[in-house]
């Protein structure tokens, strides 16, 4: 489909915010011109004031630059002002004279700064607080110049006037009415903003009205109606901004103070719509910019065919001066059907006022501190009901570090349709930067189902913003030698089929020739786990189940008789001992899992040794695990039962390594839970069995055989997904217990894990089998 | 499923060599989800994701439920042929086999203990045409009176009392669209947060844009975190609640005279009673603050529009239908119903709890919401059926009743079609008895239930996936679930089942369908000029519409949006106030020493109704994996529980083990226990069988226990 061709005439905030929500909502849709009466590309008009006080510069400020109009495919014409708009024709005219038709037209063309028409105001010296221009004619003229007055104590005015003290300017304002901000602050907050100033270095001149700007060809002073004189030499006119039609009008469209526009932001004429402060909207002029923004969404949803309508905006105000902290919203004064609640605090110089009409605020001003404005912005625009009890507890901060999400346990769920816990949620807005609910929703799917918990994820989010988060991102690299994570090195092995240190190092480009401490014994896991029948340990020596040892740092090796929880049978321990004297063997150890070790054998002996012992081993490995123990505590008829189970587990999990060591207990008393240490416990209760790990029960059935296949698959799974050295509880704290219990409820994957682990098991018997003698 | 984490599996998990996508809707709560099952095939594996569709409701939300709602209907423990009982075995037979048994034991028994001996219990999860066809089966096929369904055990309150009190019972007087710009929001006795988790964003919204949201609840769930105001009172005291509030109102003047005047009876002697009312009094009753009443009365009625909702917190009481009629009250006191953004809703729990409530399963019921005791309702619906009117059996009795019965020898044979009486019923042990009792019982499912374990003969049904049929919302629309599945086994559709029944009995004439759609067809005529009229309404319109709010009298008529902008539905056009005094039940459960706690039970996210098909689901199972006690710590210490272990708790029916969950947010006198499961963590073994004397409804919200730890 062909493009429409869409011209925008001004290069201001509004429009280009609403070019910028239209590329988002769909960029196919038009080709696009904008026409600018100023050099620049677009710039946040309402931060020159922050330039002025030096707290940022123009560079700061751009908002879009030549850049992203051409990466966006927008043809800017800067400098150029539109002249004429033929609406018959859909055809404008430049005063460059150039003509461009179009599909749609957007007019934004702002407003001018006001005037006042004083004898004397086209002297030198006279200027207005509009543009990136004015605010430079600013810097020079303070270069040259000692004395500046600001004619407007309105919001620009004081901005205005901040800035020139920052120039080191003597600095007077003249203002109309008997207070600062007289339309958005009551006496109190008026009194307390003027002294604030005047300690900054500002004079005042209330109740005054300018006369005459006086002097030859350039400034020099004013006067005022009742005969008194400053001396000045600049007058900064900030008396106010009126929307600048007079392209629109001569165009025929309909014009009150504004340009008249309906809720779609569409003038009267067909193909024409205008946005910012050139629009009049049911009656209201807007001057600030978030009632810009909010109309440059529903403009630009308009344009892209979604539905949305602007119904009017809540005006607020918040003074950007520095060491000015003041924000007020509706209204201000009282009235016979008003009650308000305050807090004036003269020392610190702080007050706070919301004015109620029956269980509704109407408006409200912070002075000194800002920090409820949000709050209170909000229940004023949406009109909150707020009971009596609750009126005076406006005024108390907002303690975002005692909400429910900030108190919740990192572990917990806040999204339970797509398991989501709060740990999660945090990585991910800390490393992919994420700034909206949408943005979290669209990243870690929290909220994205039934949309439940989005309430807390906004808590949460608002939480990690505020000034009590601390956190920050970790560092994922698996060891020095590379920049990948664990899990990316793991799964590029599996996924390239890399079956050797060599191959890992030269194709995942290794910084080291050989590795690290770290990523060493990690590799020889995770080789040895994806290719058991390829990876031999040399340590291990290994004929069958009654012939084999592991050989320790001293060259000399170790057997280990299978015993199952410490259970030594007479005959057995006879012909231990018998081995001993006769391979002339000192001593043996009994190991912390149960164990009886037999050490420092010669490898000539190990196999004429087993010969002799002429019992099952236990084919002792690092990882592998040691043995699953039953309390002595256990009475005896219990043990028995116990010891099959042991038995069962143990025999199907030889020769498996595993992530980390651990420990496997077993019981029949709820008692030994909290006794006892282990990394996973397998308790036996009057209604059958249970699985318990980190204080939690991961899942129970009443059948002996079921919880012998749970505990095999749950250590597949252990092994298959757990990072080397990371621990059973580790692990499941991170992949949570209902993700695993989710695999284990699962029929089909639990014998599939089951099945995996036998192969696993085979295949490293296997080759074990084919060790050289 | 969440993916798997399994690194090995990222090579063998890639290649997806087909995949087959079928339109659904969710066999969970009201809310009817519209989703997708897409089935893909991995090596050799078969890998299914639940996705949600794009509705005028949900709005392509699901919750947990939904997503995983695949995992029990393809579940391996599906039942896939007819059973026989031999002993405590059951043995697989042949359909002809299960007929020809049926025709035998249901003549037999007809013929030696009387007609009404044979009984069908029904069901709120199955389509409104098998609910239909299943009363139509009954009268006409067994020509029986006893025919009820779980229903009763679930929305009999709120249907009951909307029919009293405007004189038609559709669970939501206005469209959910309309929440979001209300301004003040009552939510009485409901979790949706948990029980229909995909509403919440209606709610959310509503509060974004400044509503006051009220909810009364003696826990703090995680619909309460959304209110402004939680009203923790004591259960089962909600009538005293709206009461107090209603004299509030009244004492300020603060109701709306001329909806009072113009559109409403009985205000006076409401009126003349609340004033014998002390609030005083209202607050030792419900351990709810004045404070709190005053509030909810203020911004209720000051706000310019209002919505109250109420779940089963309020209605499964022995004084249910007087509950929801005493907050009825409080909407017609302030003119706040028949209007944009003000109105009432039930919350429906069953999926098809409004559709099934209006064609015919209810013991005094028939089709279209007609009464079976109207002589005119009856000879309409004999007319559409083609029998004389004499021959339309009378009004049987409720759920529960119908056990007792039972136990009586009245009714010794049972059809029970896609429910777990055994589980879901006050007073489990009389029920597992009753059914013991029985000398045939039929049971229709996909799994061998607690209940279908008591049966003679079991016979397999298609779930969700597989069988077609529409099913009408939470709002009152009517949806039509698509399904094409491949059936399981030979298991077949419930219509089907009866169709096959019918024509053994020798009815087969007049169950002569091949299709669900025309069951839908012979239905529309049934519900015409009924209250619940589908008339107008063809799965044609429904699949153009994406569903049609009832009631929809004529072919070009699109349904209705939001009921009572003129007239209520009684004779007289008005609504009828109700004097519902608070002690009006004498017999409600006491405390006292030997019961010193009170015990509520409900929902958790993950679950639903008996458990039946979310244990089946690894997924949900996974999240709950037993049932638990709620308590708070003070009276945890106080009775000797600590945290995490076994608790017996014990009422005057009956005992069960349940683990201890301690918590501060539940009131200090009650205790909370979830139904979803069985055996001896079956609450509602608890349960007394007092019952509703409007509506037959179990005070399931309130009993008193007492608690030993069981080690």
């Amino acid at each position: 489909m062909k493009k429409q061709h869409l011209v925008m005439i001004g290069n201001g905030m509004a429009g280009l915010r609403t070019i910028e929500f239209l590329l988002k909502e769909n960029s196919d849709l038009y080709d696009i011109t904008i026409f600018g009466s100023e050099p620049y590309t677009n710039y946040s008009r309402i931060m020159l004031s922050s330039v002025l006080q030096g707290e940022a510069t123009f560079a700061d400020i751009m908002l879009n630059d030549w850049h992203w109009y051409e990466e966006n495919n927008i043809t800017l014409y800067p400098n150029e002002t539109v002249v004429q708009i033929d609406s018959s024709q859909q055809v404008i005219t430049t005063d460059k004279e150039r003509q461009t038709s179009y599909d749609k037209l957007i007019i934004a063309t702002g407003s001018n700064p006001f005037i006042l028409p004083l004898p004397g105001n086209d002297k030198d010296g006279v200027m207005a607080f509009r543009t990136i221009d004015d605010c430079k004619a600013m810097f020079n003229a303070a270069k040259k110049h000692s004395t500046a007055t600001v004619i407007g104590g309105g919001l620009l005015g004081l901005e205005a006037a901040r800035g020139l003290l920052q120039l080191n300017m003597n600095v007077h304002v003249v203002h109309l009415a008997d207070k600062l901000l007289n339309n958005q602050l009551d006496t109190t907050a008026a009194k307390l903003l003027q002294q604030t100033l005047e300690q900054q270095g500002m004079t005042f001149h209330l109740k005054k009205e300018s006369a005459e700007i006086l002097g030859d060809a350039s400034v020099k002073g004013l006067r005022f109606k009742d005969g008194s004189i400053i001396d000045t030499d600049l007058v900064i006119m900030a008396v106010g901004i009126r929307p600048n039609v007079k392209l629109a009008q001569s165009a025929g469209l309909q014009i009150n103070r504004g340009i008249l526009v309906n809720d779609y932001l569409e003038t009267n004429i067909a193909n024409i719509y205008a946005v910012g402060e050139c629009v009049e909207h049911r009656g209201t002029v807007y001057g600030l910019v978030k009632p810009l923004y909010e109309q440059a969404e529903v403009l630009a949803k308009k344009l892209t065919n979604n539905t949305a309508s602007y119904n009017g905006s809540t005006l607020y105000t918040q003074l950007k001066i520095s060491g000015v902290q003041l924000f007020s919203v509706g209204k201000m004064n009282e009235t016979s059907d008003t009650k308000s609640i305050y807090t004036y605090d003269e020392i610190g110089k702080t007050y706070k006022k919301v004015l109620f009409e029956e269980d509704k605020a109407v408006g409200a001003v912070l002075y000194g501190d800002t920090s409820l404005s949000g709050k209170l912005l909000d229940i004023i625009q949406k009109q909150k009901f707020i009971p009596d009890q609750k009126k005076s507890t406006l005024l108390q901060p907002v303690k975002i570090e005692e909400s429910y999400a900030a108190k919740l346990p990192k572990s917990e769920h806040i999204c339970t349709c797509n398991s989501v816990s709060k740990g999660a949620i945090i990585e991910r807005v800390l490393t992919n930067n994420l700034r909206s609910v949408n943005e979290i929703k669209q990243d870690t799917k929290a909220s994205s189902s039934c949309g439940g918990c989005k309430p807390v994820v906004q808590e949460l989010l608002t939480y990690m913003q505020s000034d009590y988060f601390h956190e920050t991102v970790k560092d994922h690299r698996f060891c020095t030698c590379t920049v990948m994570t664990e899990d990316e090195v793991v799964d590029a092995i599996q996924k390239q089929q890399l079956t050797s240190f060599d191959l890992i190092f030269d194709h995942l480009n290794w910084q080291t020739t050989s590795g690290c401490a770290t990523c060493q014994p990690a590799l020889h896991y995770y080789l040895e786990m994806f290719y058991p029948e390829r990876h031999r340990n040399t340590d291990f020596l290994y004929v069958d189940p009654k012939t084999n040892g592991y050989k320790e740092e001293d060259g000399t090796y170790t057997i280990v008789p299978q015993l199952y929880s410490g259970k030594v049978p007479i005959d057995q321990l006879k012909r231990i001992s018998d081995g001993l004297i006769d391979y002339d063997i000192a001593a043996i150890t009994l190991s912390t899992d149960q164990r009886i070790k037999i050490t420092g054998i010669k490898k000539q002996d190990v196999r004429s040794l087993c010969n002799a012992l002429n019992m099952t081993l236990h084919s002792f490995q690092p990882h592998s695990l040691r043995s699953i123990q039953i309390p002595e505590s256990t009475l005896r008829r219990d043990q028995e039962k116990l010891l099959s189970l042991v038995e069962k587990i143990e025999s199907r999990t030889e020769f498996i390594n595993f992530p980390a060591t651990m420990i496997i207990k077993a019981f029949c008393s709820k008692q030994d839970l909290s006794e006892h240490l282990f990394d996973l416990a397998l308790l036996q209760t009057n209604g059958g069995w249970e699985l318990v790990s980190n204080r939690r029960i991961l899942c129970k059935t009443d059948k002996e055989e079921d919880i012998v296949q749970l505990v095999l698959a749950f250590l597949q799974y252990y092994r298959r997904t757990a990072n080397f050295t990371e621990k059973i509880t580790q692990w499941m704290e991170r992949s949570g217990i209902v993700h695993i219990r989710e695999v284990l409820f699962d029929d089909e994957l639990q014998q599939m894990l089951r099945e995996d682990l036998y192969q696993d098991q085979q295949k490293r018997k296997h080759s074990f089998a084919h060790q050289p003698q | 499923m969440t993916e798997l984490m399994l690194k090995y599996f990222r090579d063998k998990q890639q290649k997806v060599e087909s995949e087959n996508i079928y339109d659904t809707q969710c066999p969970y709560c009201s809310m009817q989800c519209k989703m997708q099952l897409i089935e893909q095939r991995i090596v050799s594996r078969k890998k299914q994701k639940t996705i949600g569709k794009d509705n005028p409701t949900s709005q392509g939300r699901l919750c947990v439920k939904g997503m995983n709602a695949h995992q029990h209907a393809l579940h391996q423990d599906r039942l896939k042929q007819p059973m026989r009982r031999i002993g405590d075995e059951f043995e697989p037979i042949s359909w002809e086999e299960a007929y020809q048994l049926i025709t035998e034991q249901f003549v037999n028994i007809q013929r030696e203990d009387g007609k009404d001996a044979l009984s069908v219990y029904g069901s709120a999860s199955i389509t409104n045409e098998e609910a239909y066809l299943l009363g139509k089966f009954a009268r006409v096929a067994l020509e029986t009176k006893h025919i009820d369904y779980n229903g009763r055990l679930c929305m009999a309150s709120a249907a009951t009392a909307a029919n009293l009190t405007f004189g038609i019972d559709r669970g939501f007087t206005n469209t959910l669209q309309e929440i979001p710009d209300t301004r003040c929001i009552i939510l009485a006795g409901t979790n949706i947060a948990e029980c229909q988790p995909t509403i919440m964003p209606y709610f959310e919204k509503a509060k974004e844009n400044g509503a006051y949201i009220i909810a009364i609840d003696p826990r703090e769930t995680r619909t309460t975190e959304l209110a402004d105001l939680h009203i923790k009172n004591i259960p089962g005291s909600d009538i005293a609640i709206a009461n107090g509030i209603l004299k509030i109102l009244i004492d300020l003047d603060l109701i709306d005279h001329d909806f009072i005047a113009e559109r409403t009876e009985d205000f006076t002697e409401v009126k003349k009673y609340i004033e014998t009312i002390n609030l005083d009094d209202v607050v030792k009753t419900t351990g709810v603050s004045l404070d709190s009443l005053y509030q909810t009365a203020l911004v209720f009625s000051r706000e310019p529009s209002g919505m109250i909702f109420t779940a089963r917190g309020i209605e499964q009481q022995i004084n249910g239908t007087e509950t929801v009629r005493s907050f009825l009250n409080l909407l017609l006191a302030t003119g706040k119903i028949g209007k944009e953004a003000s109105g009432y809703g039930a919350i429906t729990g069953q999926g098809n709890g409004q559709g099934a409530r209006e064609h015919g399963q209810k013991a005094d019921q028939l089709p279209g919401y007609r009464s079976i005791e109207n002589v005119a309702d009856r000879q309409y619906i004999a007319n559409v059926w083609g029998i004389e009117e004499q021959q339309l059996p009378g009004k049987g009795v409720s759920a529960y009743e119908m056990f007792e019965k039972v136990i009586a020898g009245e009714i010794t044979s049972m059809f029970v079609v896609c429910s777990n009486p055994i589980v879901s019923n006050p007073n489990a042990n009389l029920i597992k008895k009753a059914l013991k009792q029985l000398r045939f019982l039929v049971v229709s499912d996909l799994f061998l239930s607690e209940t279908a374990k008591l049966a003679d003969l079991v016979l397999p049904a298609t779930s969700y996936l597989e069988d077609e049929g529409t099913v009408t919302n939470v709002e009152g629309r009517v949806m039509l679930r698509e399904a094409s599945y491949p059936i399981q086994g030979e298991a077949k559709h419930d219509w089907e089942i009866l169709c096959d029944i019918a024509h053994q009995l020798g009815k087969g004439d007049y169950f002569d369908f091949s299709h669900a759609e025309e069951i839908f067809e012979e239905l529309r005529i049934a519900t015409k000029g009924g209250k619940a009229d589908y008339s107008g309404i063809t799965y044609e319109k429904l699949r153009q519409e994406q569903g049609v709010l009832w009631p929809c009298p004529s072919p070009d008529s699109t349904g209705t949006a939001r009921l009572f902008e003129k007239n209520f539905a009684h004779k007289n056009g008005k609504a009828q106030m109700a004097v519902v005094p608070y002690q009006s039940i004498k017999n409600k459960p006491r405390l006292s020493k030997e019961y010193p706690l009170y015990l509520t039970t409900g929902r958790v996210m993950s679950h639903y109704l008996t458990g039946e098909q979310t244990r089946k689901s690894p997924s949900l199972a996974a999240r709950d994996i037993e049932a638990f006690l709620e308590i708070h710590p003070h009276t945890a210490e106080k009775y000797g529980i600590e945290a995490d272990s076994l608790v017996r708790v014990t009422s005057a029916k009956g005992w069960i083990i349940v683990r201890s969950r301690i918590s501060k947010a539940i009131r200090k006198d009650t205790v909370f226990v979830p139904f979803h499961w069985t055996e001896k963590q079956n609450v509602n073994q608890l349960v007394s069988d007092e019952l509703d004397p409007y509506c037959r409804m179990p005070g399931f919200k309130m009993s008193v226990v007492r608690l030993s730890p069981a080690n």
